[in-house]
């Protein structure tokens, strides 16, 4: 990846979404970076971490989103501009800092990027962040291109210290993750001295709430004004449509190709708007003036749509009757994400014409065009992830312990341990840290006649983020529990983010190692260190500290992340298939490998009916020679 | 085998699951699905083979005792008191330091040691306990091994376990000290219309031992526990009657507890069984009710005559006549059991057209109940 200072002013240049909104940051002279990584944001401060020597800014990775973003307040306060960037799961972590935040306000540039992912594809929900700009009162800026993405973040450090709040940019992964032109301009240098200066009485403080509430709303009605003539709101189409399409942010190129797809220019526009909260009040009346049906075509919840059906509200007696038509109308799902064809569908419905079919070999036709490129493979544990040994040894240590036991996860790769690949023994993943806070609570239900053995697991990153505090409620509370921390010395989910476990900083440099042990141990619980690949002696010693039966426990099973160690070190083995041993498909093994333990370096060959390594894909853990029942996996030392 | 053979999915539905499981240990040790653990039998994964060993070795899946009569002993079952019998006699072991360590008269020990040591087998399966007295199979190779696995745990285990694990390395003749429904399993296994059998042709002597039931490990250890730290046990004892009491030695001390407190850790898959005296071995052994230190042995097979007659030419053990009453006595004993079990099989089945696990002809179901 090419660092994003490397870009001439000037250039068009092609950038993912989430570096065009890190070079707007830049170019607003940004001094003050943190996040803790969440998918689809990551890239913006990873980015920015890349180029904060150079640049002579600071940027972390906070242990999580409350704290990243308190911790750029501080930037704010003490007069340096500050950018925050997270998924929608962690603004629910950060938003109880951030709820008062809104009534302090800020002195330097604030700007808190909340980036969605519509259909959960990388996430465990689907939660819209947008109602949070509403509950704190707070702007709302939406991209809908790239360039956009760069010359929002850019302005929304003005914006921001025009009203000292902080400014929200909501993106969604189609926006952070896929890539166009941006033009470039230049970056700026921090430029600040850092100096906190606390000129009114409890100005930081939660003096004086109401009042200050009341100041908020004054900010809001600044920022509605400012909106009015903010360039990120146009309009484009007939005088007078038939339709008008209102949307925002993802939803504007779907409208646009959409109409142009259905040729409909003569007769729908397209109201596109890139401030979203407030809204610009007399700007939308005038356009929606222009006809009687409105499709609101946003992702995810129908939040623009309820804003404008409250406005009409307020004016329906300047407006007339107008017919709304989006996710309350049922015309577009308030759920998932949205494309072309669902929007065509939704204007032809609307609109009572035929719809243009998309072409029923379409998807038959792309797999044809892709499926040499791309191997079909389930989603899963890559090769010789320390996850699938661990989670196998879970999987022994509850089916021999026959007590109905099971296991209760959080957020991080190990959340593909409820598939197949994981054996299916994830019973429960919510929120980080919950893996264990769950455990807390079915741990103290013995007296109701609870009995079953409950493990929690949770990575070593998502331990720091939120499993912490929910250990202490466990050992303080008298639960009863086995935590087991996945370590593997790495935020690999997210692309490998240093934590505070790691050793090492955002920005590469060498960094405090907090020692898991140590902490755990300094609960006065028993702590056991386990290597997964070592299956003999992980599995046993996970049923002891099953059957132990007594308070908190932790395993923190230790292995780093199989991608880090293709990079760090020579493969450990040279594995093959003895064909002569393999006893494939027959009684006494039944594919148990291919099967069963579906390490994708492990291929079934149906020619041979025996098992063969994938010598490209094999990362040589060896963990497969110990499950085979014939020794026929044969492991050399590499 | 007329009777269909099932998978492993089958074995678990339709025998543990039922609690019939005898925890004999014939399906373990030949896949890396089913392993024992504790006193269970269990899968540790989904295996998809519509057939396997585990289902057709089974001593409570499809028993057609006709045909393991046939392939054991080469004549039909016998479907009276005691199965196929040539000779009971009493026996025991002449070397004291045997007869001081084992259960009765020590004929098992010596038995097995002198098989061994003719050569006749090169190795022996037998269930040893460990320091927690959970007991498990274990190949000896020699005698001191073998007097180590003298004495009775009355905990289930599973013994053939060790059989199919030992019988797929080197060894090339195999002794095995079974219970009844191991004995079953072994029989089965010689029986087994599988194309791929285990080592079965490696076993050439099966030393049975008589059997009213075993206890379920987990709760008989638990319940212990309670009474005497469970390492500190070094043999338990059940005396003849009318004592009826469930005995503890430690090093120091025995603990009396009545049988009828371990009486609710008896396997359900003992109430279901119809064999008290391995009628599938080679050779039986009990104890010789009313006379002390002395065994019951039951000669059945050719191969059980000529080793208990080298062993008596050679004075390893001694034998005398079973008293008339014994055998009246034994023969009644067993009866009970069968008509016990088979009743148990039809309360838990519904109907007498359906013996779960046996295969047995109207006339001999009819016998045994009237």
């Amino acid at each position: 990846m090419t660092s994003i200072t490397a870009y001439e002013p000037g250039a068009s240049q092609l950038l993912m979404g989430n570096e065009a909104i890190a070079r707007g940051a830049l170019e607003a002279g940004v001094g003050f970076a943190s996040a803790y990584p969440g998918t689809p944001s990551s890239e913006i401060i990873g980015s920015l971490a890349e180029v904060a020597g150079e640049m002579g800014i600071y940027v972390e990775w906070s242990v999580n989103e409350k704290v990243a973003l308190e911790a750029a307040a501080a930037a704010s306060f003490a007069g340096v501009r500050a950018i925050v960037a997270m998924k929608q799961n962690g603004l629910n972590v950060a938003s109880d800092f951030l709820m008062t935040l809104n009534l302090t306000g800020t002195v330097a540039g604030l700007v808190l990027v909340l980036c969605d992912d519509p259909a959960a594809l990388s996430s465990t929900n689907e939660q819209d962040s947008r109602p949070i700009a509403k509950w704190a009162d707070l702007p709302l800026l939406e991209p809908a291109t790239f360039q956009e993405a760069k010359d929002m973040t850019k302005w929304a450090f003005e914006l921001s210290e025009e009203i000292k709040n902080v400014c929200l940019i909501r993106s969604v992964t189609r926006v952070s993750h896929a890539r166009g032109d941006v033009r470039l301009g230049e970056p700026m240098p921090p430029g600040r001295q850092a100096r906190f200066a606390s000129t009114t009485v409890g100005q930081f403080t939660s003096m004086f709430v109401p009042v200050k509430h009341s100041l908020l709303h004054q900010k809001l009605n600044k920022t509605r004004e400012i909106f009015e003539s903010s360039p990120f709101n146009w309009y484009a189409g007939p005088e007078k449509p038939e339709l008008l399409i209102v949307t925002c942010g993802s939803g504007w190129y779907y409208s646009l190709e959409a109409v142009k797809t259905l040729g409909l220019e003569s007769s729908v526009g397209i109201l596109k708007l890139g401030t979203t909260w407030p809204l610009p009040e007399k700007l939308v009346q005038q356009h929606l003036a222009r006809t009687d049906k409105v499709l609101v075509v946003e992702e995810v919840d129908p939040f623009l749509e309820g804003n404008l059906k409250e406005l009409v509200g307020d004016t329906f007696s300047a407006l007339g009757p107008l017919t709304f038509y989006g996710k309350r109308s049922g015309h577009l799902p308030s759920f998932g994400e949205l494309d072309p064809d669902r929007v065509m569908g939704a204007v032809s419905s609307v609109l009572g014409r035929e719809r243009a079919a998309v072409d029923p070999e379409y998807a038959k036709k792309a797999q044809a065009l892709t499926g040499g490129l791309v191997q079909a493979r389930m989603i899963g544990f890559c090769a010789g992830c320390p996850h699938r040994a661990t989670l196998w040894s879970v999987k022994n240590a509850l089916k021999l312990d026959g007590r109905g036991g099971f296991v209760t996860g959080d957020i991080g790769c190990y959340t593909m341990g409820l598939g197949p690949t994981g054996f299916f023994q994830l019973k429960t993943t919510q929120a980080m840290g919950s893996g264990a806070g769950l455990a807390c609570g079915f741990g103290k239900l013995g007296r109701l006649g609870f009995s079953q053995p409950v493990l929690a697991v949770c990575g070593d990153s998502t331990f720091f983020h939120a499993a912490i505090p929910a250990l202490i409620n466990g050992v303080y509370n008298q639960s009863n529990f086995t935590l087991i921390i996945l370590d593997n010395s790495a935020t690999a989910m997210t692309g490998f983010q240093p934590h505070p476990g790691t050793g090492a900083s955002a920005v590469g440099e060498p960094a405090p190692k907090v020692d898991l042990e140590a902490l755990c141990g300094s609960l006065g619980i028993r702590v056991e260190v386990a290597d997964p690949f070592d299956l003999q002696d992980t599995t046993p010693k996970l049923l002891d500290l099953m059957q132990d039966d007594r308070g908190v426990r932790v395993l923190i099973s230790r292995r780093k992340c199989a991608l880090v160690r293709a990079r760090e070190e020579k493969a450990a083995y040279k594995v093959r298939v003895d064909s002569e041993k393999c006893r494939g498909e027959s009684c006494g093994c039944a594919r148990l490998c291919t099967r069963v333990f579906q390490c994708p370096g492990l291929v079934w060959d149906s020619e041979s009916q025996t098992a063969k390594i994938d010598e490209v894909i094999c990362s040589g853990c060896g963990v497969c020679a110990d499950i085979c029942p014939a020794s026929a996996i044969i492991r050399e030392v590499a | 085998m007329s009777l269909e053979v099932k998978g492993c999915r089958e074995l678990q539905s339709e025998v543990i699951a039922r609690d019939l499981c005898t925890l004999c240990g014939a399906c373990v040790g030949m896949c890396p699905y089913l392993v024992a653990y504790r006193g269970r039998i269990v899968a540790l994964d989904e295996c998809n083979l519509a057939q396997g060993r585990c289902y057709a070795f089974c001593p409570r899946t499809s028993l057609d005792l006709d045909l393991l009569s046939q392939t054991v002993f080469g004549v039909p079952y016998a479907a009276d008191e005691l199965g196929t019998v040539q000779e009971i006699v009493i026996a025991r072991a002449r070397d004291e330091g045997i007869r001081s360590k084992a259960q009765f008269g020590g004929t098992v020990t010596a038995l097995a040691s002198f098989a061994l040591d003719q050569g006749l087998i090169d190795s022996a399966v037998l269930t040893a306990s460990d320091e927690d007295m959970l007991p498990s199979g274990t190949a000896a190779a020699n005698a001191a091994q073998i007097l180590g696995c003298a004495g009775s745990n009355f905990a289930a285990a599973p013994t053939l376990a060790a059989f199919n694990r030992h019988s797929a390395g080197d060894a090339q003749s195999i002794g095995v000290v079974a219970i009844p429904c191991q004995a079953l399993a072994l029989a089965n296994m010689r029986a087994s219309p599988l194309e791929n059998r285990n080592n079965i042709d490696k076993l050439k002597l099966v030393i049975g031992l008589f059997c009213t039931w075993a206890l379920r490990y987990e709760g008989l250890a638990r319940f212990l526990a309670q009474k005497v730290p469970l390492n500190r046990i070094v043999r338990f004892d059940i005396p003849p009657p009318p004592a009826n009491l469930f005995q503890v030695f430690t090093d120091s001390t025995r603990i009396d507890i009545p049988l009828d407190d371990v009486r609710p850790f008896i396997r359900p898959a003992c109430d279901v069984c119809i064999d008290m005296t391995a009628e599938f071995a080679d050779i039986s052994v009990g104890a010789a009710e009313g006379v002390r230190g002395w065994n019951t042995l039951i000669i059945r097979s050719h191969a059980g005559r000529e080793l208990v007659e080298a062993a008596r030419a050679k004075g390893i053990i001694e034998t005398a006549p079973l008293p008339e009453q014994n055998l009246a006595h034994l023969k009644e004993a067993s009866l009970l059991k069968k008509k016990r079990g088979l009743r148990k099989v039809i309360e838990t089945s519904g109907s007498e057209d359906d013996l779960l696990y046996l295969k047995l002809t109207s006339e001999a179901v009819k016998g045994l109940l009237s």
